[in-house]
């Protein structure tokens, strides 16, 4: 046995895997621990062996990331090991994730709350940003919440590093609803602006408790954006008619903000409209973000133990799990049940990608394991 | 109570009621004592607010002392034999001393959760200690102002941190205290309803019965015996209703906040370091490879965001971060040949490279 496999196989041993809690066409989710302490984990074991090019990109990102960026507020990726053919990522074990949180109508926000997950999420964002990584998939259901109410970044499969000067970046990343404007016009040359907008979208969803921007289509998120916001003038967004997608979608006006967020304050309103600038240039940066008088005035921010949480079920079997990246929404592994059919699924449709399919979520919250 | 020298520092705690001149007071420019029979519960010094100064602060020398104490026994021994002229804790004394006290309190108030461990804690306490004593006893006070000075200077944020614990604390306190206020009031408030409408019931079914005896040719037994059935209903009903009281809902979010106050908003919360001190970025560099962008005849890069000088700052931190590191030591390309050379620890060495 040489050096590498002989290091590998000691990795291994550290971690157990318990129990198989989700599947998909990329990857095997395990809830598992680790074998000394006990300590909750997820094991994210994805498949190698069958793909023609070798490692899933998604994967190779997530490792590439992940593995340098350690913040309070992104998870953490404790572990890589092989076996076999399989590569398995060690994850943190997280409880819940905003969109769940979201969704639970039993749940009563308070404006402090709601301050305490936008100030975790920028200084998650910040982080990333000031190592010069965008996240790219910013949405709730990527933003997981762990036992202690620490809200986590995760789902980095999309990430990558700053492009040096004259690359190109895909604009075919961000899901739909959290998309900025400037990749539905194709732009190829983008920065961390682009996450700002989805946190804007994110904040808005949080206030509102449904999302903010639900287009049907690309074309469709570019119209109900506008007609949110109202359309960009040549002198709110220089340029913008020069990006390469670029089509007129019709004239809207601009409704104030605050016709939709009536109990929002004005600070509130204000940090919300930051991020949600037509120019990337002038948007907010999510250290001004965090710097923002919104965050000082009263109230503070909730402290993350108190903060609203879904009531998990008693049950023995799995209860929500960090199961993102690759892992196919529509899988069959045994007991996985999928979100119900609906047609504004929180996902990059998929055309997106050329067929390739990314950043989804099992939803578990319905799954009893017999 | 002696006047040893632990008990001497206790002498505070004896409260000079009467004004007769069995005690030792040998103040003269100092308050009055108001020392009339009418003041004989109520003796002492008083301060604007008509408190009893001299006991409330002697009660908290006294126990600022028996705290210290455990770990000072020795220390105030010794100061006892050091030095301590009977007359310190005459009137004059306690009243300097009181000053300082009050002083030192503002600014020396972190708590034991501040430290790593309680020998830490301690040792600080009797910094503190020996820093008050010094002032009081007008002993190095330049240089225990210079100490004061530096450990300002050292925890200004940690200070005004713990001031403004303390007052979220007592608006804790006070905002649950409100709560509980309100939810009695709104309990008084249904209990004073529900016997009104229970009273006007009881009166309404007296009229309603009084009425069915006079028009109906009923059994009057049986009428009666119906409408006691329909109020024991109604009042069942009633009481399963008042069961939930609106205030339920957020009591535990109540609760909860005064035991888990919220923290004031800190933008960053991790060590923020990025290499700043190392380099000055320029608006503009001799830079070959983004000439093409700068130029972005088209503005689409403008318009998508896309900063160059991202790229340069990135360029220059990734630069200066590597300065510091030495290169490895000990460290040969042909490791895999040596004939103890352990593989792992080549493996590792190699991942660091």
């Amino acid at each position: 046995m040489d050096a590498v496999e002989k290091a590998n196989t000691e990795r291994q041993r550290r971690w157990v895997k318990d129990q198989k809690i989700g599947e998909g066409m990329y990857a095997v989710v395990y809830r598992g621990r680790e074998a000394a302490t006990g300590r909750r984990v997820a094991i994210k074991k994805i498949k190698v062996g069958q793909f023609k090019d070798g490692l899933d990109m998604s994967a190779i990102r997530e490792v590439k990331y992940l593995r340098e960026l350690k913040h309070q507020n992104v998870i953490e990726l404790l572990d890589v090991f092989s076996s076999k053919t399989n590569l398995n990522l060690v994850l943190e074990f997280l409880d819940t994730d905003l969109e769940l949180v979201i969704r639970d109508r039993s749940l009563v926000f308070l404006p402090a709350d709601i301050k305490s997950w936008m100030a975790m999420t920028f200084r998650g964002l910040e982080f990333c940003h000031r190592n010069f990584i965008l996240h790219r998939d910013l949405k709730p259901n990527n933003l997981l919440i762990a036992s202690d109410g620490q809200l986590k970044l995760a789902d980095f499969g999309l990430a990558r590093d700053f492009a040096d000067p004259g690359y190109k970046m895909t604009c075919q990343v961000i899901t739909r609803w959290y998309r900025p404007p400037e990749l539905l016009f194709g732009c190829r040359y983008y920065s961390t602006a682009v996450d700002i907008w989805s946190v804007g979208c994110i904040f808005a969803e949080l206030m509102l408790r449904t999302p903010y921007l639900p287009g049907e289509s690309d074309m469709d998120q570019l119209k109900t954006t506008f007609r949110a916001l109202g359309t960009p003038t040549e002198e709110d967004w220089p340029g913008h008619t020069k990006l390469p997608d670029y089509v007129p979608v019709g004239q809207f006006p601009r409704t104030p903000l605050r016709e939709l967020f009536t109990a929002a304050s004005p600070d509130c309103l204000n940090l919300l409209s930051k991020c949600l600038i037509y120019e990337p240039r002038r948007r907010i940066s999510a250290r001004e973000a965090l710097n923002h008088q919104y965050f000082f005035a009263s109230p503070k921010p909730s402290h993350p133990s108190k903060l609203p949480k879904p009531v998990m079920k008693a049950s023995p079997t799995a209860p929500l799990e960090e199961m993102n990246g690759n892992v196919e929404m529509n899988g069959s592994g045994p007991g996985v049940k999928a979100n119900p059919p609906n047609k504004l699924k929180r996902k990059l449709s998929s055309d997106d990608l050329g067929g390739r399919s990314i950043a989804r979520k099992l939803d578990f919250s319905q799954h009893r394991q017999s | 109570m002696s006047r040893t020298a632990s008990g001497g520092l206790l002498r505070g705690t004896v409260i000079r009621k009467g004004g007769a001149s069995s005690s030792s007071s040998t103040r003269i420019s100092t308050p009055q004592v108001q020392s009339t029979s009418t003041t004989i519960f109520g003796g002492g010094v008083k301060d604007p607010s008509g408190r009893t100064s001299e006991y409330f602060v002697s009660l908290i020398h006294a126990i600022h002392c028996m705290q210290i104490r455990p770990i000072l026994e020795s220390e105030v021994a010794s100061l006892g034999k050091r030095m301590l002229p009977q007359d310190t804790f005459e009137d004059l004394g306690v009243e300097k001393e009181v000053a300082v006290r009050r002083r030192i309190a503002k600014e020396f108030n972190k708590r034991k959760e501040d430290f790593p461990d309680l020998r830490s804690y301690n040792d600080y306490l009797e910094e503190v200690e020996d820093i008050t004593f010094n002032l009081i006893n007008d002993i190095d006070i330049p240089e225990t102002e210079a100490r004061i000075a530096a450990y300002r200077r050292e925890n200004a944020a940690l200070i005004e941190l713990n001031i403004q614990r303390e007052e979220q604390y007592s608006r804790y306190l006070k905002e649950h205290e409100d709560a509980e206020r309100q939810e009695r009031e709104q309990r008084a408030l249904e209990l004073r309803r529900a016997e009104e409408e229970e009273r006007e019931e009881r009166e309404k079914e007296r009229r309603e019965i009084i009425d069915q005896l006079q028009t109906s040719d009923k059994d009057a037994v049986k009428l009666i015996a119906k409408s006691r059935a329909g109020a024991l209903r109604r009042a069942t009903a009633r009481s399963s209703n008042g069961a939930q009281s609106s205030s339920k809902a957020l009591r535990p979010r109540f609760a909860q906040s005064a035991v888990i106050p919220d923290e004031p908003h800190v933008p960053l919360q991790d060590d923020w370091y990025a290499y700043e001190d190392m380099f000055v970025l320029r608006d503009s560099y001799d830079d070959p490879a983004s000439e093409a962008v700068r130029r972005d005849r088209e503005g689409i890069m403008r318009a998508g965001g896309y900063r160059v000088e991202e790229a340069w700052e990135r360029a220059l931190r990734y630069a200066v971060a590597g300065l510091e590191i030495m290169p490895l030591q000990g460290f040969h390309l042909g490791a895999n040949t040596s004939p103890h050379g352990s593989g792992e620890s080549q493996a590792v060495s190699a991942s660091t490279s």
